[in-house]
């Protein structure tokens, strides 16, 4: 058994020209994951480990990594015994030849059974390596394996980076290893401890990235705190600045008034994108103020505050042309240059786009009860929702889509409600987005969403794990939410329907299969946004449903599961089980309506009575969606006289008529619930105490 | 000391890069975009030999004239194109060092390298690198090349393109362009204003679009027939005129969003076939 004093901290610096911020975090990550695999598969034992993350520098410290790799033994299987011996016993010319090429002595050679008869075979025990070799051949493929959306190339070597490498260090406890990669040079320094080099980078910078942004952000909020303002910090900002720095300072600096004119959202996203500096408001308003993150120390900040002010002052200056331009003319007046603009391959112009969205939300608006006014004011932000998009404003700051069209709107005299609509049609931007506040809004972005959706999958667009590249699951998501949080009461599959329709021939894939196809994936999504739910059938039992109504389906999963362990809904489910059950193997036709006359026993009547007695009460509770009194209302009233009869009366009779009959009462039975709440017979396992 | 006049750095830059290696050239007498169109880099990075040269080269970009009305932006401006090839390990360091010639203090001053991929669609080039930032204002546009006419480059050049009115901004502290001292007491608008001005309205209300629509036509047919000919550097001067033509057009608002993607793989496929005929060539002398 090896000792801990065999054991060594090992450290791997990538030093690497400015690396795209977003590549760093998953860089990192793999790194350590692929560095510790290539090591578990090479028997090197090692203890815990510690990374690093700049803009310059990708660090790996592992620590305790032993020496040697750990000693194993294999069995390599020669010739079969009837082969290794002659008739006397003694080895063949053949086992001799391969106890040599073993590398053993013939006394080394041992018998051993196997499935395919006996076999002579050696023990070898494999030669242990000192970890330094293998950590060198490691680091290189693990280095060249790293995965980044686009690499480069920067020397004639052909290796491949992000960006170019400009060093490489590798500790083995005292040692400095080189590493063979590409051209790159090994970092000169003189021999020291891993912990000790880790210690020394730290003093110049922050390279653990979270301890750097706990730090950023302490320091912007605590100038934020001297201003007075208020306490937000823009997260994914701080998240880009983060890996723009390695040894962060703060300052404030303020901009001439004139420009708290333009919109609040073009002075956050101008500070964003050209300067990543931090607005900063009070009381919910933009002050004339920002907060810049600045790198390394010693900087002439009065100098560089000056330089900050002035450059943001002359971009503002470009916003406000590009506002003052836009808005020379009503935004209505861009709708021609729709025509021009287009949509998605395949699927037309932006010009057709609206005209869909137009008479899709009013077909949501006819189906969800919207009317009046209001449904005007829908259509008309449909008209308009795409005619941002031609603007200088949106042009230079994509992200403002939607949120610069409801600001012309409003500068243009178009209604409130239509501009608050077109301000919110792309709302939910990510999984935990902001939803739309308004009816209107919501309106929009579920038309949208399910134009999106038709388009693309209408083009016979595959979505395929992580790869989505036109956003149909975002798509799909993001209507769902937007449904449920407004309840908005349609019928998605009629929407659908409507949209199929509304464009026409342009789409590949045939109608029926499309309607299909969107509705399982809309399913799918739904099933995802529900989460964890118990019993864990019960998604499927309620999702296959019923109306294809997103509010009511949520509603009854909502319900379902919190009565889920009741009596009554075991017994609901029970009841829904054996019904379902005794239907299943069944290859006749089972009539839609039960035969009085075909009665012949008392128990049949009375399970008949119970169901015209209790049927409309149940449905009437349905219709008002009390899913819980439904629920209960079903199991008092089948629970019991189903029990018995099931107990006592066989359905399966030769008597065709009256077999058919018994299975017709025994459908209208499950239908009456499973067509209409849920199909509890998913659930496996049903046991009423 | 005396704060360096856009003049002087154009001569500093000059000094620092010819210290560098590099064989300073003179601007190329054609409407371009940018420095990368100016035959010693398009044609210079394409093959393997060691090359480093540097220049000013004029450019413009019709749809970026604000009537010299806006601080920062014109249609028409100066870059300060360096081409180094191949790709020295310490390129940055010497970049750093080119701005410490300029009297820009890096220590003092800070300076970025936010990421940046560099992409001209109508030359089939494109590269990764990183915008330099100095106090948050983009100075230059730092690039090692990876294809050129569509090619995939053996040999990687670096690009750096300063923007010198912007430099000279930060040098001189002042922070209209217009009023950037161009050299002892004459400014860069007194240089400047009026062709700002007038091309601004030329390019965004008179440029007569038939006229244009037809140039790029007779353009782009005779960049062909002389490419048919083997004449590399003729037909390469008619690809520049088609997509100067291309960019006023734009500018007129005269190519819509359809149209545009193929107006730009036209002049994509002629410097294409420029770049291909280039290295024929080279291999032939």
């Amino acid at each position: 058994m090896k000792t801990e004093k065999n054991c060594k901290d090992f450290l791997l610096e990538i030093n690497v020209q400015e690396l795209p911020v977003s590549y760093i975090r998953p860089a990192i990550t793999e790194l350590r994951g692929a560095f510790l695999k290539e090591l578990e598969a090479s028997r090197i034992r090692h203890g815990e480990t510690a990374l690093g993350a700049t803009k310059n520098s990708l660090i790996c410290c592992i620590r305790d990594v032993s020496a040697r790799q750990e000693e194993v033994s294999i069995e390599v299987t020669g010739p079969p015994k009837s082969m290794a011996f002659d008739k006397d016993g003694n080895f063949t010319k053949q086992a001799l030849g391969f106890a040599k090429a073993q590398g053993v002595r013939p006394e080394g050679l041992r018998v051993k059974n196997t499935p395919k008869g006996e076999y002579i075979f050696v023990e070898r025990r494999l030669k242990a390596r000192p970890a330094k070799e293998i950590i060198v051949e490691i680091i290189s493929r693990v280095i060249e394996g790293l995965y980044f959306p686009k690499t480069m190339k920067w020397d004639d070597s052909g290796l491949r980076f992000a960006r170019p490498i400009e060093s490489v260090l590798v500790l083995f406890g005292k040692d400095r290893l080189n590493v063979k990669l590409g051209k790159v040079l090994s970092k000169n320094i003189a021999p020291v401890e891993p912990a000790a080099y880790l210690k020394r980078v730290n003093k110049e910078m922050l390279i653990d990235p979270d301890d750097r942004k706990k730090e950023i952000k302490k320091l912007i909020l605590k100038t934020i705190s001297a201003l007075g303002a208020d306490q937000e910090v823009d997260e994914a900002l701080l998240e880009e600045v983060n890996f723009l720095v390695d040894r962060p300072g703060v300052f404030a600096g303020e901009f001439n008034k004139k420009f708290l004119a333009l919109p609040e959202e073009v002075l956050r996203a101008s500070m964003a994108k050209h300067q990543r500096i931090f607005p900063v408001s009070k009381k919910g308003r933009l002050l004339n103020k920002f907060i810049a993150v600045t790198n390394g120390r010693g900087l002439d900040i009065k100098a560089v505050k000056s330089n900050y002010e002035k450059i943001l002052e002359a971009k503002l200056q470009d916003s406000l042309f590009f506002f003052d331009e836009d808005t020379r003319r009503p935004l209505s007046e861009n709708l021609r240059q729709l025509k021009d603009l287009i949509f998605q391959k395949g699927l037309g112009n932006m010009f057709e786009k609206i005209q869909r969205l137009k008479a899709l939300s009013s077909f949501v608006c006819e189906r969800s009860g919207i009317e009046g006014s209001l449904k005007k004011d829908i259509e008309r932000a449909a008209e308009l929702s795409k005619a941002d998009l031609v603007t200088h404003m949106v042009g230079e700051f994509p992200s403002l889509q939607g949120i610069m069209g409801g600001i012309y709107a409003l500068k243009t005299g178009e209604k409130k409600d239509a501009c608050v609509a077109i301000k919110e049609q792309y709302l939910p931007h990510g999984m935990d987005g902001r939803l739309p506040e308004s009816l209107a809004g919501s309106v929009l972005s579920a038309s949208d969403r399910v134009d999106n959706v038709v388009g693309f999958l209408g083009m016979g667009i595959e979505v395929s794990g992580s790869f989505d590249p036109f956003g149909i699951r975002r798509n799909a998501q993001g209507l769902i939410q937007v449904i449920k949080n407004k309840g908005l009461r349609i019928r998605i599959d009629e929407v659908i329907e409507r949209s199929i329709e509304l464009y026409g021939d342009r789409l590949k894939v045939a109608s029926s299969e499309l309607k299909t196809r969107v509705i399982s994936y809309i399913e799918d999504r739904m099933d995802f946004l529900a989460g964890e739910i118990r019993p864990l059938e019960l998604k499927k039992a309620v999702l296959r449903t019923g109306r294809f109504d997103i509010v009511d389906i949520f509603n009854r999963l909502d319900k379902l599961s919190s009565i889920s362990d009741k009596r009554y809904f075991l017994e609901a489910a029970k009841v829904v089980e054996r019904t379902s059950n005794i239907l299943k193997g069944v290859k006749e036709v089972v009539p839609e309506n039960v035969d009085e006359r075909l009665f012949k026993e008392e128990l049949e009547r009375a399970v008949w009575k119970a169901y015209t007695d209790s049927k409309s009460g149940i449905m009437s509770l349905i219709e008002k969606e009390d899913y819980v009194s439904a629920t209960k209302e079903y199991a008092g009233a089948f629970y019991k006289v189903l029990h018995e009869f099931f107990d006592k009366v066989l359905v399966n009779v030769e008597d065709k008529a009256v077999r058919l009959n018994r299975l017709a009462l025994m459908k209208a039975i499950n239908r009456l619930y499973s067509d209409n709440i849920a199909d509890l017979a998913q659930i496996p396992q049903i046991i009423v105490k | 000391m005396k704060k360096l006049s856009f003049v002087d750095v154009i001569s500093k830059l000059n000094d620092f890069w010819s210290g560098q290696g590099c064989t300073l050239v003179q601007p190329l007498d054609a409407e371009v975009g940018a420095g990368t169109f100016h035959p010693s880099t398009f044609f210079k990075a394409l093959g393997p030999e060691r090359w480093r040269t540097a220049y000013v080269q004029p450019s413009r970009r019709p749809t970026d004239g604000r009537y010299a009305d806006n601080p920062l932006r014109m249609q028409f401006y100066y870059q300060y194109q360096v081409l180094i090839k191949p790709s020295p390990s310490d390129i940055k360091q010497t970049y750093l060092k080119s701005l410490k010639a300029l009297g820009v203090d890096t220590k003092k001053h800070e300076i970025r390298f936010v990421e940046d991929d560099w992409e001209s669609p109508t030359l089939g080039a494109s590269g990764l690198g990183w915008e330099v930032w100095l106090d948050s204002l983009e100075i230059t546009q730092f690039t090692y090349f990876q294809q050129i006419g569509g090619k995939e480059l053996d040999k990687i050049s670096c690009e750096m393109t300063y923007g010198l009115e912007r430099i000279c901004m930060l040098i001189q502290n002042r922070f209209n362009v217009f009023d950037l001292e161009w050299q002892d007491g004459v400014t860069y608008g007194d240089l400047h204003t009026r062709h700002e001005i007038e091309y601004s309205k030329y390019n965004f209300d008179e440029a007569d679009i038939d006229m244009h629509i037809s140039m790029f036509e007779s353009f782009e047919k005779e960049a062909k027939a002389l490419a048919d000919k083997g004449l590399v550097y003729p037909a390469y001067s008619f690809v520049l005129k088609a997509s100067h033509a291309f960019n006023v057009l734009d500018a007129r608002g005269a190519v819509s969003q359809n149209e545009r993607p193929r107006y730009i793989g036209r002049i994509r496929a002629l410097a294409k076939r420029c770049a291909e005929l280039y290295i024929g060539n080279s291999k032939r002398c």
